[in-house]
C-alpha cells in the first residue's frame, strides 16, 4: 500500500504514469481508506487465524489478498479524464488482458449504481457499471483516490480461491459474493506471471522498466492503530 | 444538465462558496455537478471546529462508491462549523448539495480570496455545460 501510495505521490509531483503488478505475501486483508472496519469486522477473530490486515488509501470495502493479480495505475488526471471514464478506460484494458487468457470478460453496463448498505458486504458483491465481468460476475475489484493533479487506481484480479474469509471475520452476516476467478472460469490453474504477461501485451501505451519511487516508512500503514482508527 | 446557481461562487475544483448573514463567514460544500460525477457518497471526512486552512489547502476527503477524492478550502479562513449531520447521511451531498449536503462553514481570513472565485458562468463553461 505504500508503495501505491508513494507512486500517486510521484505521478502528481512528476507527471509520469505508472502500472505496477504485485502480489502479497503473507495474505492480507485490506480495508477500504474509510471503512468502519472496528465495527464492521471481527478483530479478535481476525488475530486468531493471524491475519495480515492494511488500509488502503482508496474507497471501497474489505479485499482478501491471496490468489490475485494486483495492478496499480497512477497517473495524471488528464491521462484518462473522469472518474468513471478513467475506471472504465483501465478495466477495458484488462478485460482485453483476460480475453488473451482465453475468457469472455466484458464490461458491466453504467446503470443505477446500488448504495452499498451498512452490512459487511465485501468488494466483490456488488458489481457496479464499468467493473470487469465474466458472466455476470467479478474477477476484478477495483478502488481509485484522488489527489493534486493524479490518480491511483488499484485492484484485484482474482486467480483462484474466494472472499468467504471476508464473510467469516464479519460482525454481521453479508451479500453473498458473487465473484468468480479465472482458474474457475478456465478449469484450469492460472497463474501471476502468464495473466501479468496478458495485461502488458494488451497495454496501449510503451511500458518501461522503472524502480518506482522510494516508500517513507512514516506513513501509517504499516501502523496498527492507524488501520484500525474506524 | 447541472445545477449551478448564479449566487454562489466556485473553483476550478468543483467547491462552492455561499454567502451567510454574517459577510465575514462563508458556506463551503461541492457542486451539483461534482456530485453527479461522484456518484453515490458513502462518506464525508471533515475537519473540526477550529482548524485553519490556506487557501486551496486540502480540508477533507470525500467518498463516493469506490472512489476517494480531496476536498480544497476555496479561501483562506478557520472552520467555524462541521456539518456534523453528514456523518449518519453523506447521501445529503448527492441529494442536495447547496443546502443540507453543505461541509463547512468558514470565518474567512481575506475577503480578497473571494474576488479570486469563478462566478457561475465561468463554472459552467469550465464544466462544458
Amino acid at each position: 500500500m505504500a508503495m501505491d501510495d508513494a507512486l500517486l505521490d510521484e505521478a502528481d509531483a512528476s507527471g509520469r504514469a505508472f502500472l505496477r503488478l504485485y502480489r502479497w505475501s503473507p495474505p492480507c486483508l485490506s480495508f477500504g481508506r474509510h471503512e468502519p472496519a472496528a465495527s464492521r469486522y471481527d478483530r479478535a477473530a481476525i488475530a486468531r487465524l493471524g491475519l495480515d490486515v492494511v488500509r488502503r488509501p482508496t474507497g471501497g470495502r474489505a479485499v482478501w489478498h491471496e490468489h490475485e493479480v494486483t495492478y496499480a495505475v497512477a497517473a495524471p488526471v488528464a491521462v484518462f479524464g473522469s472518474l468513471r471514464d478513467t475506471y472504465r478506460a483501465i478495466h477495458a484494458r484488462l478485460a482485453a488482458a483476460l480475453r488473451l487468457l482465453g475468457v469472455d470478460a466484458n464490461l458491466a453496463p453504467d446503470g443505477p449504481t446500488v448504495r452499498p448498505s451498512d452490512g459487511p458486504t465485501a468488494c466483490f458483491a456488488v458489481p457496479v457499471g464499468g467493473e470487469v465481468l465474466i458472466g455476470d460476475r467479478k474477477v476484478v475489484g477495483s478502488a481509485q483516490v484522488r489527489r493534486g493533479t493524479a490518480f491511483l487506481q488499484h485492484g484485484s484480479i482474482l486467480l483462484d480461491g474466494s472472499q468467504d474469509l471476508v464473510t467469516e471475520v464479519s460482525r454481521t452476516p453479508g451479500a453473498v459474493t458473487r465473484a468468480t476467478s479465472l482458474s474457475a472460469e478456465l478449469g484450469r490453474p492460472v497463474t501471476f506471471e502468464e495473466v501479468a504477461a496478458a495485461i502488458m501485451a494488451a497495454w496501449c501505451e510503451p511500458l518501461v522498466p522503472s524502480d518506482g519511487p522510494t516508500v517513507r516508512q512514516s506513513d501509517g500503514f504499516a501502523d496498527p492503530d492507524w488501520t484500525w482508527r474506524r | 444538465m447541472a445545477n449551478t446557481p448564479k449566487d454562489l461562487r466556485y473553483t476550478a475544483e468543483h467547491e462552492y462558496v455561499k454567502q451567510t448573514g454574517d459577510t465575514a463567514v462563508v458556506v463551503v460544500g461541492i457542486t451539483d455537478y461534482a456530485q453527479g460525477e461522484l456518484g453515490d457518497v458513502v462518506y464525508v471526512d471533515l475537519p473540526k471546529a477550529g482548524a485553519v486552512f490556506t487557501r486551496m489547502q486540502v480540508f477533507g476527503t470525500i467518498e463516493a462508491v469506490k472512489a476517494v477524492s480531496e476536498l480544497f478550502c476555496p479561501v483562506a479562513g478557520t472552520v467555524v462549523e462541521a456539518n456534523a449531520a453528514l456523518e449518519k447521511d453523506p447521501a445529503a451531498v448527492n441529494r442536495d448539495p447547496y443546502g443540507a449536503g453543505w461541509m463547512i462553514k468558514l470565518r474567512v481570513a481575506d475577503q480578497g480570496d473571494l474576488g479570486k472565485l469563478l462566478d457561475a458562468a465561468a463554472y459552467t463553461k469550465q464544466i462544458g455545460q
